[in-house]
């Protein structure tokens, strides 16, 4: 053990920045459940679909998020789509696309076990009752894939939620961005980077924690 | 009978894997607005499917279907034939197996088809709806989920649900088979209930009392053909087909009717 001298003072003086960040980092997690909830559902019903035409390409869209790291991503979207698309959004636009992009592949894998879950009688009365495809898929499936996958997307956005922390390398101001600064500026990385980290940690882990719990009631509901 | 038929089954035929497993071999029969058609059968030998067929759960190799004068014929699509789907919006069908959602409660398990499909306005389903189960003794659970329902309150809502689209012919597959015994009589009493209302329906069950209660007509169907049909009477009393003898006497044997 060195005799390092803990000194949170410039952390504590700074801790308005930090929160900041925090804004930012919850506004893109926010941004990429709110829309990756859905999305990824849409998308797990594309890549079961039997027209291959539509389930070939969201196979690869799905594959390719999965088996790239979220960091060559957001990295990718923030120097590469620009150029390419020959747009140029904000950082914070570029880094939330990544992450709901991201966070959308992963769901639709665990909405398609989900969706296997749906009983197929509840697709029989669908016809009977001369519901559409579509009001089918959103009425009857969606709710109730829903239920069924919420353990696995509620573990998503937990790592989405720490995964958000890569978009500080392309100069989005988040949480870890301003962590940075603030050791850069006081000196202090440790102090600094211990209380960015325990902030991640005060929020993420109540939340799993009650997944967990959830998650176990409907276990014995279902048993 | 001098009625006109209401509906009219021609030479319905389908078959699983390309032909090889053969389910309906050219069944063939008619009702009349007044009849109350049962179905009864061995295992395997093609009642539900016949229901399944008629309400466009199924694809099917060929045949027609004419109801209240109109003809529809199977269309072919991309290989596929199936029964034109005007038909569907006029025919309601309850199934063995509680198809509630069940994340609906029951006022909107019955507003959604009303609703979403016909554009009823929400408030007007609502009304009908509440109407509905009222009549039928569930106004109290209104606003319950389905897993707060019994078995047999189950099927009523489900019957209900069926109810709230205005079907011209409704379809009971084996409604009753998955119920505890004590359950059963309010399902049936429902049925008849409709029955007395002038409801055509066809029924397809193993309770041969109910059978012998409800049935205007009798259809006994096996190995994908209707082996004999006929009024209620002639049928338990004297069936003719050595089939029908065969199968009456294994299934009576074990229930008192």
């Amino acid at each position: 053990m060195s005799d390092y001298h803990f000194d949170f003072f410039y952390v504590v003086h700074g801790f308005a920045r930090l929160m900041q960040g925090l804004v930012i980092s919850l506004e893109l997690t926010a941004t990429a459940i709110g829309i990756g909830t859905f999305s990824g559902f849409i998308l797990a019903l594309a890549t079961s679909s039997p027209n291959r035409l539509l389930s070939v390409p969201t196979r690869l869209f799905v594959e390719t998020f999965r088996c790239t790291p979220a960091l060559i991503q957001i990295v990718w979207f923030f120097y590469c789509f620009p150029m390419l698309a020959n747009v140029f959004w904000s950082p914070f636009t570029m880094g939330a696309i990544a992450l709901t992009l991201n966070l959308t592949a992963f769901n639709s894998e665990a909405y398609r076990a989900a969706i296997q879950s749906v009983p197929s009688a509840h697709r029989d009365a669908s016809v009977a009752l001369g519901l559409s495809k579509w009001t089918q898929a959103l009425h009857v499936v969606f709710p109730q894939a829903l239920r069924f996958a919420s353990p696995v997307l509620v573990s998503n956005a937990i790592g989405l939620f720490q995964q958000s922390s890569l978009v500080a390398v392309v100069s989005v101001e988040d949480l870890m961005y301003q962590g940075k600064i603030l050791a850069v500026e006081t000196y202090r990385p440790i102090e600094a980077f211990t209380t960015v980290a325990v902030i991640y940690f005060a929020l993420s882990f109540p939340i799993s924690q009650l997944a967990a719990r959830v998650e176990r009631h409907y276990a014995r509901l279902l048993a | 009978m001098s009625a006109a038929p209401f509906l009219e089954i021609r030479d319905l035929r389908k078959s699983y894997s390309r032909g090889a497993i053969p389910v309906l071999n050219g069944i063939a029969d008619t009702m009349t607005k007044s009849d109350r058609l049962v179905i009864i059968g061995p295992s395997g030998g093609g009642k539900s499917t016949l229901l399944r067929c008629i309400m466009g759960l199924e694809l099917i190799d060929g045949g027609s279907i004419v109801l209240d004068g109109r003809n529809y014929i199977a269309r072919t699509d991309n290989g596929k034939t199936f029964i034109d789907r005007v038909l569907q919006r006029q025919v309601g069908m309850v199934f063995q197996h509680y198809t509630l959602f069940p994340h609906l409660t029951v006022l909107q398990n019955l507003i959604l088809a009303p609703v979403k499909r016909n554009r009823e306005r929400k408030s007007d389903a609502i009304g009908r709806a509440e109407t509905l189960l009222s009549r039928f003794g569930l106004a109290s659970k209104l606003r319950s989920y389905p897993s707060q329902l019994s078995g047999g309150q189950k099927q009523r809502v489900a019957i209900a649900r069926a109810l709230m689209l205005d079907p011209k012919l409704m379809l009971f597959d084996e409604v009753t088979s998955a119920l505890d015994p004590e359950l059963i009589a309010e399902v049936e009493a429902m049925i008849l209930g409709l029955a007395d209302g002038g409801m055509p329906m066809m029924i397809v069950t193993h309770d041969m009392g109910f059978a012998k209660n409800i049935a205007t007509k009798v259809l006994f169907c096996a190995d994908g053909t209707v082996m004999e049909s006929g009024d209620p009477q002639t049928f338990f009393a004297a069936p003719k087909a050595q089939r029908t003898q065969e199968f009456l006497a294994k299934i009576l044997r074990g229930t008192k009717v």
